[in-house]
């Protein structure tokens, strides 16, 4: 992959993630939320809210304020939380790690499950297999994730008693724990993309299998095997990495509803707290994370996309 | 016939479609001895391409086969099994494609993808495959084969990827090949190339072939036997040397009669001599110095110091039409001819000037729109330029709305007589373009131009797309309507052969330069350019491969005279 491609692509996205500091930093300028005020009370003086505006640099004009953020996130102080008042990185990025680990296992188990579906659904095309797929995929994609987390936990925890409602332990603490915490979570975020991708799968594939190469390396004896898995897939991935890439920001926000009902501290979380208790730091800090976050998967996905196809590189 | 090599005998298939029962093949019998290269010649629906898949075993779902038997070398194929007709494909019983950008997966190398050839059927590891590879790519005068075979298919010309295909297909041993029109998607010098490259592999090898075409003049030049076939029929079975001097069959004397031959000119010698009067007159269009350059520099590419991505499709060009006068443009594809239609009819942007009856061409708006409608454009694909959501009424109307209509005459009544010019029913008017003939649609397109009455029409490879016979009916009409209402074309195409039979000048050209500009009687006489020269001698001609052609034949382009 040539160096040019991926300084572009690289560069596209320091970009991108300037625009969005700055949009952050604008949203927040326009919340109906004093600062001084959140810290103080409503009881304050106004002597102390004048004091403490000064100290927290809040009499200053807009650009000073957003270089005073800004400068601090490049060296990644993202400010002090208002509710704890101890560093907002520590914490968010604490958040962030839970939360990706719970993305991670979602995508690996949504491709896993949703590349063969939609495979086998694409090679049957017309027939029982596919049309049970295709019934279940719709099901997937139609139930929003606070039905499908609910039904899961009812069935899983209540009914059969296998795993935990709600709830999460640390890693480092107690592997299988973490893992019986997470199989609910995961299996509720995952569910809506594998519908998604399978679908997208077994349609890219249905057109590939019908191209002129896939006839040509027929013809040449391959085993269908090779045909499909080496020929095909390639081809049948391309769009369907640009839809994962699009999905990872499905994912995450998805991931805010599934933390909510699950009570895992993760990032989801961790921004509807700071969002109830107006803390602007820690909702600066977790919109612009989500934001790094989504614009990195697809940074990955074009670079993966380029990867697949050559021709990409001179487009 | 006993020990031919690959025997098909009655054999019959028809599609299952919406419509009931579509017979594509009936009771078809050829055979095809070692080292023999057959023919199959037939136009678009003739069965030709059905008959490869069936040979190959690939059916599409709704094929039913009606008896009949295939056999390769004493095997049968219609009842054998997956795994050994797997092991057939691509090693004993080989294919080469049409077009060989599309048979080539994009996002696989080439040596990937020869070398998984080379291992499934000469049972050879990776490293001797990758051997052999070299070795066959380098003996098919490939440059670099090491380097190419890293190369991914669209880092490689289509002539170096029809080659490397052909090449490979070769070395997987076959008994016999089967060649689906293996040069219709190339240059004709690059498919001059394949051509040679074909024969001599044969010579060397000693493999039986079975090429199937649409061009009569290419396969009587290859084959040893040519078999014509006819709405699934083979009606003629013929040595190739023989089929154009004496065709037997009236299909195979009309498909004859419809190759243009450069020798023998459709238009009249006397229009040439009023045409030489006509060019007293202030020339009808005068191109000067007309350019086109494609892509664009961006501000950012311009700080950043990229390489300019602009570059010159169209060299700074010169051109006189006279009124009535048919001017070819010929090229390759790259070589601006299409470039140049576009320029003349505002679709790109252009340097230069294009002047009207000697005047430049007002830019008022009522200038451009007099320009529009006295310089009218058909196009190659009519399926692309036609509306596919508007009924042909409406399409040939939009001409009259635009330009107004004939004096007392209804929109409708116009339409009907676009029609009948063009020589269609005018109930047509009523039917949407899916539901015509590629021919019928074609027409349309040519009624649509006309119906602006102007001055001179522009024709972009408008025949490229179509079947010969069907090609030589649209040629008849546009002299037919040049004759009635004195317009001159700008005929573009790729076929010299054509060309030379309808023109009264030939612009040449080749990268964006037009190398040549003569007239059809100089070009006959001997081209002054080497690429012409080239050009000419890379085009199998009619008249290369059968001196005598009765007249009586060439009935069905003479009619119009």
């Amino acid at each position: 992959m040539n160096a040019g491609y991926v300084g572009r692509r690289l560069l596209t996205t320091v970009y991108t993630l300037l625009v969005v500091s700055f949009l952050v930093f604008a949203m927040t300028q326009l919340l109906p939320a004093d600062a001084a005020v959140t810290l103080l009370g409503n009881s304050a003086t106004p002597e102390a809210l004048a004091s403490v505006r000064a100290q927290l640099g809040l009499d200053q004009p807009a650009w000073w304020q957003y270089w005073h953020w800004f400068s601090g996130v490049l060296s990644g102080d993202f400010g002090q939380s208002m509710r704890t008042g101890q560093a907002v990185a520590p914490m968010m990025f604490g958040a962030l790690g839970r939360s990706l680990l719970l993305a991670f296992l979602a995508l690996v188990l949504m491709l896993v499950i949703a590349i063969p579906l939609g495979i086998v659904s694409a090679l049957r095309r017309g027939k029982a297999a596919d049309l049970i797929i295709g019934i279940i995929s719709y099901v997937g994609i139609s139930l929003p994730e606070f039905v499908t987390a609910t039904v899961l936990a009812l069935l899983f925890a209540d009914v059969l008693g296998w795993l935990p409602a709600t709830g999460y332990v640390p890693l480092t603490e107690d592997v299988a724990g973490w893992l019986a915490h997470m199989i609910l979570p995961t299996l509720t975020v995952s569910m809506i993309l594998v519908a998604h991708v399978s679908r997208m799968v077994r349609s890219e594939m249905v057109d590939v299998m019908a191209s002129d190469y896939i006839r040509a390396a027929r013809l040449k004896g391959l085993s269908s095997r090779r045909v499909v898995l080496h020929h095909a897939l390639r081809n049948a991935m391309l769009p369907t990495i640009t839809i994962v890439a699009l999905d990872v920001g499905y994912l995450l926000g998805g991931i805010i509803v599934v933390e909510e009902i699950f009570a895992i501290p993760g990032i989801g979380r961790a921004l509807i707290v700071a969002v109830q208790s107006r803390d602007l730091p820690a909702i600066q800090a977790g919109v612009l994370i989500i934001a790094a976050t989504y614009a990195l998967a697809n940074f990955l996905a074009d670079l993966a996309y380029a990867w697949l196809d050559r021709r990409i590189q001179y487009a | 016939m006993n020990d031919a090599l690959l025997r098909i005998d009655d054999y019959s298939l028809s599609y299952t479609t919406a419509h009931g029962s579509l017979p594509v093949l009936d009771g078809v019998t050829l055979s095809v001895a070692p080292g023999e290269v057959v023919g199959v010649v037939g136009e678009s629906g003739s069965g030709k391409t059905s008959l490869a898949w069936a040979i190959m075993r690939y059916l599409a779902g709704n094929a039913i086969e009606h008896g009949g038997s295939i056999q390769l070398q004493g095997e049968e194929l219609t009842t054998l099994k997956a795994a050994r007709l797997r092991a057939l494909r691509g090693g004993r019983l080989g294919m080469v494609f049409q077009d060989p950008s599309a048979a080539l997966n994009p996002t696989l190398t080439l040596g990937s993808q020869m070398l998984e050839m080379l291992t499934r059927h000469r049972g050879v590891s990776r490293g001797e495959a990758r051997r052999i590879a070299i070795e066959t790519l380098g003996d098919v005068d490939l440059k670099n084969p090491e380097s190419m075979l890293a190369r991914y298919p669209h880092e490689l010309s289509g002539g170096e990827k029809q080659r490397a295909l052909i090449a490979g297909a070769f070395a997987c041993r076959p008994a016999c090949l089967i060649f689906d029109e293996p040069t219709t998607a190339l240059d004709v010098i690059n498919a001059a190339q394949v051509l040679e490259l074909f024969g001599r592999l044969r010579e060397e090898t000693g493999v039986a072939a079975l090429y199937i075409s649409h061009d009569l003049a290419l396969v009587s030049r290859i084959a040893d036997h040519v078999c014509v076939l006819e709405k699934g029929r083979i009606v003629e079975r013929a040595p190739g040397r023989k089929i154009f001097a004496a065709p037997d069959h009236p299909y195979t004397q009309s498909l004859v009669a419809a190759v243009p031959n450069p020798r023998r000119r459709l238009v009249a010698e006397s229009e040439i001599a009023a045409h030489a009067n006509a060019r007293e007159r202030p020339p009808l269009l005068t191109l000067r110095g007309i350019s086109v350059d494609y892509g664009q520099r961006t501000t950012l590419a311009r700080w950043l110091k990229r390489p300019d991505p602009r570059f010159r499709a169209l060299n700074p060009f010169d051109l006189e039409i006279a009124h009535g006068e048919i001017v070819g443009v010929v090229g390759e594809s790259g070589s601006g001819k299409s470039t140049l239609a576009k320029a003349l009819t505002g679709l790109v942007n252009h340097r230069g000037e294009i002047l009207l009856d000697g005047e430049a061409v007002s830019s008022t708006p009522r200038g451009r729109a007099d320009y529009r409608r006295r310089v009218q454009l058909v196009f190659q694909h009519p399926d692309g330029s036609l509306n596919p959501r508007q009924r042909i009424g409406e399409l040939i109307g939009r001409s009259y709305r635009l330009y107004g209509l004939p004096e007392g005459e209804t929109l409708s009544q116009a339409v009907a007589r676009s029609l009948e010019e063009v020589r269609l029913d005018p109930t047509l008017a009523s039917r949407y373009p899916h539901e015509l003939s590629g021919g019928q649609k074609q027409r349309v397109a040519i009624a649509r131009a006309f119906a602006a009455r102007p001055d001179v029409v522009i024709c972009d490879e408008i025949t490229a797309a179509l079947d010969v016979s069907v090609q030589a009916t649209v040629i008849a009409l546009l002299l037919d309507l040049r004759r009635r209402h004195g317009t001159a074309y700008l005929f573009i195409t790729h076929d010299i052969n054509l060309i030379q039979q309808i023109a009264h000048r030939v612009a040449v050209m080749y990268r964006g330069d037009r190398v040549e500009l003569s007239s059809a009687e100089e070009l006959a006489d001997g081209p002054k350019h080497a690429y012409t020269r080239a050009l000419l001698a890379a085009t199998p001609t009619i008249a290369s491969s059968a001196r005598v052609i009765d007249d009586e034949f060439s009935a069905p382009t003479m009619d119009q005279e």
